[in-house]
């Protein structure tokens, strides 16, 4: 028994990982899902978007790449079928220039599916660097930082754009963030121009978040894998973040199961020495 | 002169910067917009910068062959077939590169950028598995809080978590409990009544602790992350804001030089 238990301390890492491997597989793969009521948060942020009037502007800020794609884009998603559900316009930017087109793409795609219009209900501006300065500019003017758009065309010949000059303009400035962007956003959107914020935001940040939530600072907050899931469970579209919750839910399990594994091991051994 | 001259524009700007922030009127409010300007500009340039530095460095590796000069290979590689694939489609196919047209969107950026980041950051589970499986040891009561507040939350905010974390305790207390008996067979007197009763009281909050878990999960999870999780990371937040200031006052006053090596 002693034996076994010394063991349980000390499995090999390659073991480890093909548990989770397996773990996180067979849950994709037999499609499980995993019911659950939506946090508070999220629906808070959802509720704000859903009573917007019709016509009102969300700007997108794509602040994430594909490392953190699994968590933010089925975010996005869902959030940008919210917008176009409602007929709201959007305008998408971003800081992470690496991590733009992956916000193109799903802008592209779920326009499509809702028959929306390049220039008249969606536009994409694309990427300046400058971060801090850009914000500050886009609350004076936003010609002043993109005086075209991604294709080059200018700001004043796109329907969209042609009322819509800097914060006051915005109902809803949404950023989905792997890193500290979103600080800066609060800092300086909010901060200086009384922007309303909702910020999506990986599972590790979302933790740096929470004092701006509670401070009034940003008035929503959807975080990670089980924020996306929650707006999409609101938008009555379970999609990637329904099925990911599934492994995601597995794989703490038998986290939780293995640290629990460990310190029996752990402890049987240090009773021995 | 060298330190001097810089040492002297970051002062005027460092000042100019504060004074536009509390008189946003002429001529301050439009020289914040002027220096943003310039640092936009300036942020641009940096860009170039970077892809000196970048491609010299692995070059420089090629060159004398030093170690991991294959991959310095791969990456400047990638860089020009990046590079000239983005401008060749601009100027052959008259489109942007990031059109949803475009073959480079489609076929670089979509399959085989995306998936090969993915891939890195995706190997992280696994690490975070066997980190987590070695190093969360419960050896004294500050890593066995963290540990029991960790557990709450990971299974707290999952669905299916409540279902699952009530036996997770429950087992755990259990163990506890044989422990203490187990203990209590070696000792004598005062010391085995202890552990009798600890034993004992262990037995007693199975139930209470099953039953508090499978109803209020939830809550303590939301109670852990809005409660003393916020009030350590204000804490944390308020010393590195106090600490920001304090250096950008030193480097406005020119106290601080390192910047300038």
């Amino acid at each position: 028994m002693r034996e076994f238990l010394e063991k349980a301390g000390n499995i090999d890492r390659r073991i480890i990982y093909l548990i989770i491997f397996l773990a996180v597989a067979t849950t994709i793969l037999v499609k499980a899902r995993f019911k659950s009521s939506p946090l508070p948060e999220v629906q808070r942020s959802y509720k704000i978007i859903n009573d917007l009037p019709s016509g009102s502007v969300v700007m997108f800020s794509i602040d994430y790449d594909a490392s953190s794609m699994p968590e933010l884009d089925p975010m996005l998603r869902a959030m940008l079928r919210h917008c176009f559900k409602k007929n709201l316009k959007v305008i998408m930017l971003g800081h992470w220039p690496l991590g733009l087109p992956l916000g193109q793409l799903a802008l592209d795609d779920i326009a499509r599916e809702y028959h929306k219009k390049y220039g008249t209900d969606y536009v994409f501006l694309g990427y300046r660097p400058g971060l801090q300065a850009v914000m500050l500019n886009l609350g004076k003017e936003i010609r002043s930082v993109f005086a075209t758009d991604y294709k080059g065309t200018p700001l004043d010949s796109l329907p969209l754009m042609r009322n819509v000059h800097n914060y006051n303009d915005i109902a809803i400035l949404v950023g989905l963030e792997a890193g500290s962007v979103g600080d800066a956003w609060v800092q300086f959107a909010n901060a200086r121009f009384n922007q309303k914020i909702i910020l999506g935001s990986t599972a590790v940040i979302t933790p740096d978040l929470y004092p701006y939530l509670q401070a009034g600072q940003i008035v929503g907050l959807i975080g990670g894998l089980r924020g996306a899931s929650d707006y999409e469970t609101l938008v009555e579209h379970p999609a990637m973040a329904s099925l990911g919750m599934a492994s995601q839910t597995v794989v703490h399990v038998l986290i939780i199961l293995l640290i629990l594994l460990g310190n029996i091991g752990y402890f049987a051994t240090r009773r021995k020495k | 002169m060298k330190r001097e001259v810089p040492l002297f524009i970051t002062f005027i700007t460092g000042i100019l910067i504060i004074i536009a922030l509390f008189i946003p009127h002429k001529p301050f409010g439009q020289l914040q917009t002027t220096f943003n300007d310039w640092l936009i500009i300036v942020g641009g340039f940096t860009m170039i910068l970077g892809l000196d530095s970048l491609l010299l460095h692995n070059w420089e590796k090629i060159k004398r062959k030093k170690e991991g000069w294959l991959s310095a290979a791969f990456l400047i590689a990638s860089f020009f077939i990046t590079l000239f694939w983005g401008f060749g489609e601009g100027i052959f196919f008259h489109r942007n590169p990031f059109d949803a047209s475009a073959t480079f969107l489609r076929y670089f950026y979509t399959y085989i950028f995306v998936p090969l980041q993915s891939t890195m950051f995706s190997l992280l589970a696994f690490f975070i598995a066997s980190a987590a499986y070695r190093a969360f040891r419960a050896k004294d009561p500050n890593s066995t809080l963290l540990l029991s507040a960790a557990a709450l939350v990971m299974l707290g905010r999952v669905p299916g978590g409540q279902a699952v974390a009530p036996w997770i305790f429950a087992f755990v207390l259990l163990l506890l409990a044989y422990y203490f008996f187990n203990e209590s067979k070696k000792t004598s007197g005062t010391q085995q009544t202890v552990y009798i009763i600890l034993a004992i009281i262990t037995l007693i909050l199975i139930y209470p602790v099953f039953y508090i878990l499978l109803h209020y999960l939830n809550g303590i999870a939301d109670w852990i992350m809005n409660i003393p999780q916020m009030a350590a990371k204000r804490g944390i937040w308020i010393g590195i804001s106090l600490g920001g200031i304090a250096m950008s006052l030193r480097i406005i006053f020119g106290i601080e030089k390192t910047y300038l090596r």
